[in-house]
């Protein structure tokens, strides 16, 4: 009996170690590509003549997906989209998860680390439809090269992982009536014109920049400072991962060290490291900070609480006249590798360059890839949309910095955070995202 | 039915008997190890691996842990972690304790024992409120709170302190000072809780003894209630403890571990490092060591507050 006794619940025990060691091998994490998928789109884009239902996984801008999902749906009404609509800090976090799965949506917006999941080949090359549909033409140039994934083979520029619906871009806003108070009547056309315009606004009493460093706004001070210092196809690479790419240059320092100039210069909101984008911008349409570094998302907002007074300019080059050049993305698509309908996929992301879809996304806030489809609007909105076709035709649109790695966000915006207090050298700042870029795409050969 | 049982049925049943405890407990282990057990050790088994979370993962055998135990940013997370024990702990406890010393002393001083101070209720409800609040609200509001036109900046104004405001989750010195007093605020209520409940286990005769040696509030409070809240001590201690070095939710809503990385604790970087950078295997690691760090503390702290062999 005390044999029974003691044995019963060591048995069951261990009859559970077995199952959880049996468990642990089959639970190897992750599992490799299915060699059998297809890696691009077909080149045929006959769009089938039977009822098709496409699943659209997403994360920004609702109304403009539905009245974009609409808009298409008229135009071919046998293809219906379906949206589900997910808050985009969850969605980054889970569309690796959910494009692997074997019950992918036929669309996906595509994100940070959609990269990965090209390579994984859950997304498809859209190459042939670029080519049978003609998107070149229809899309920014820029716009496109940032769909074209990341590593090696990325530079080439051959593949293509999503299309555009509505662009995003960073710069300067001014509050006019403030800024004559300071003597200042028209926007810079060199950095060193602005650098006097800052040090004129603190010599009249008042906060030159709001900066938004608590969350991304001392990233986006620091990409556009660096998008003047280095040559786009360097920057390019590097946020792409090409060999040997690096982000320790010459340039690069001298504009790290103007941002730390200017802050000890105290040229910033004096709580810039505790102050979201949001509140910089809140704080800038109450006349607290002369200029805001921010981005298009914010124009709407500001064209409605100070109407004329806000103005937009992009921060501009050593020279006058030098190359337009910005940060910016796009609200884009990609198309799942499990889908069965890639014709009709393929139908909705030609649609976004149509015209009528350029419409939906410019009345939504966004700039539209085709800009000659709509008028340019009144004050600042007008000013964002002249500066965009500037960048465009420049083909000066650069990546946000933080594209270059899964994890670089953090080191830039804790970097910049260290910069404006002075508790990092500029020198040690650069060598930190190198060291980042290296984990991922290798050391220097 | 009636025919007296066989000796070996009668064990049957004896050993039926036996077991048909463990069967009540089924349904709940069964629970227990399939949602806390099995993925503790899951955990365990994914650190030894480097994992994007999708492609097929490598096994790289100790690696991640020596990444830890290597890696500055890593390390000086579970520093801050620990800081923060100071105040998700020590002034929580420190503050229930006197708050339970004033609320609990008329209580004694009025002779009859079991007299109760009036709005006690109040009291409670009062300080138990920052418990009942979602932490994510709780961020929101101290950051606020601590903004630059915030209520604390705009309160030194009103003294003549204007000179001290500041950004204050912006400030490279201050800042985990001030994620920490969130904690304090949170925890100290519960705490208070704790140890009033304690209090109101103490036999009267305790107090009256105390008295009658001529023993003051003060000394009554140190030589009487604080021994005998012991049991209390230690289980607000645990709570608070795992409360500080499992911190996330405070963190990620007021500072997101900036600036630099002056409040990035444990917690925040597991899930960073798990969901936006790829990297499972590191954060599974770290979750293992921040686990074991707060089993080793827990266990110490059983351990120093377990009653000496004398007392009852």
């Amino acid at each position: 009996m005390a044999w029974r006794r003691t044995t019963l619940p060591g048995t069951v025990l261990l009859a559970l170690l077995a199952m959880l060691v049996a468990a642990c091998g089959a639970l190897t994490p992750g599992s490799a590509a299915d060699p059998d998928r297809p890696r691009a789109v077909p080149s045929a884009t006959a769009v089938p003549d039977r009822k098709v239902t496409l699943r659209l996984t997403f994360a920004d801008a609702p109304a403009m997906v539905d009245a974009l999902i609409a808009a298409f749906h008229k135009k071919y009404p046998d293809i219906t989209i379906e949206p589900r609509y997910t808050q985009f800090a969850d969605y980054v976090k889970s569309i690796k998860l959910t494009m692997a799965s074997d019950t992918a949506p036929d669309l996906a917006q595509f994100a940070v680390g959609m990269d990965d999941i090209a390579a994984r080949g859950d997304i498809l090359d859209l190459a042939p439809y670029r080519d049978a549909y003609g998107w070149r033409k229809k899309f920014p140039a820029t716009a496109l090269d940032q769909l074209t994934g990341s590593g090696p083979q990325a530079a080439s520029g051959r593949r293509l992982y999503g299309v555009p619906a509505g662009l995003s871009m960073t710069g300067i806003y001014y509050n006019k009536e403030l800024a004559r108070k300071a003597g200042i009547t028209r926007p810079p056309r060199t950095r060193a014109e602005f650098d006097r315009q800052l040090a004129a606004v603190k010599k009249a009493g008042m906060t030159p920049l709001g900066v938004g460093a608590l969350d991304s706004g001392g990233l986006h001070l620091w990409a556009a400072l660096v998008n003047n210092a280095m040559p786009p196809k360097r920057y390019r690479d590097w946020v792409k991962g090409a060999p040997g790419a690096t982000i320790e240059t010459r340039r690069t320092l001298a504009a790290t060290r103007k941002l730390v100039e200017w802050s000890r210069k105290g040229y910033f909101d004096e709580s810039a490291n505790g102050t979201t984008q949001t509140d910089s911008t809140a704080r800038f349409t109450r006349g607290e900070s002369v200029f805001l570094i921010n981005g298009n998302w914010a124009a709407g907002q500001l064209s409605e609480a100070m109407g004329k007074k806000a103005g937009f300019f992009l921060l501009p080059g050593e020279r006058p006249g030098a190359r337009a050049v910005s940060s910016g993305f796009s609200v884009s698509y990609a198309i799942s590798s499990r889908t069965r309908h890639p014709q009709a996929a393929g139908a909705f992301l030609d649609f976004l360059g149509s015209r009528q879809a350029a419409k939906i996304v410019s009345d939504n806030g966004f700039l539209p890839p085709d800009e000659s489809a709509v008028p340019v609007p009144e004050g600042v909105l007008g000013e964002v949309a002249r500066a965009h076709r500037r960048v465009t035709a420049d083909d000066g649109m650069n990546h946000f910095p933080d594209f270059a790695a899964p994890d670089m966000l953090d080191p830039l915006r804790a970097g910049v955070q260290k910069l404006i207090a002075g508790r990092t050298t500029p020198e040690a700042y650069l060598d930190s995202l190198q060291d980042v870029w290296e984990d991922r795409y290798g050391g220097a050969p | 039915m009636k025919r007296p049982a066989s000796r070996t049925a009668r064990r049957r049943s004896r050993s039926w008997r036996d077991y048909r405890g463990y069967l009540y407990v089924l349904p709940a282990f069964a629970v227990y190890l399939a949602f806390a057990v099995l993925p503790a050790l899951h955990t365990a088994y994914l650190s030894l691996f480097e994992w994007d979370g999708v492609t097929l993962g490598s096994w790289v055998g100790l690696a991640n842990y020596r990444e830890v135990f290597t890696d500055p940013a890593l390390r000086g997370s579970v520093v801050n972690a620990l800081v923060l024990v100071v105040f998700f702990s020590f002034l929580p406890i420190l503050a229930g304790l006197v708050m339970t010393g004033l609320l609990a002393l008329p209580r004694s001083r009025s002779g009859a024992g079991q007299g109760r101070r009036r709005g006690m209720s109040g009291y409670r409800l009062l300080f138990m409120l920052p418990q009942v609040v979602p932490l994510v609200a709780v961020g929101v509001t101290w950051r606020w709170l601590y903004g630059e036109d915030g209520l604390i900046n705009e309160t030194l104004g009103g003294v003549g302190l204007g000179g001290w405001a500041r950004a204050w989750l912006g400030d490279f010195d201050w800042a985990l000072v001030a994620v920490g007093l969130v904690g304090t605020w949170v925890l100290s209520g519960l705490c208070m809780m704790l140890f009033l409940s304690g209090v109101q286990k103490i036999d009267p005769q305790l107090y009256e003894a105390a008295r009658l040696d001529g023993a003051g509030p003060v000394r009554e409070f140190v030589s009487v209630t604080l021994p005998q809240l012991r049991g209390e001590l230690a289980v607000a201690l645990t709570v608070t403890t795992v409360a500080a070095l499992a911190s996330f939710d405070i963190v990620y809503v007021t500072t997101g571990g900036g600036p630099g990385e002056e409040t990035t604790v444990p917690g925040l970087l597991v899930y960073r490092l798990a969901f936006s950078a790829g990297k499972v295997g590191l954060a599974s690691a770290l979750g293992v060591l921040l686990s074991l760090l707060i089993l080793v503390i827990v266990y110490v702290v059983n351990r120093l507050s377990r009653p000496e062999r004398s007392e009852p």
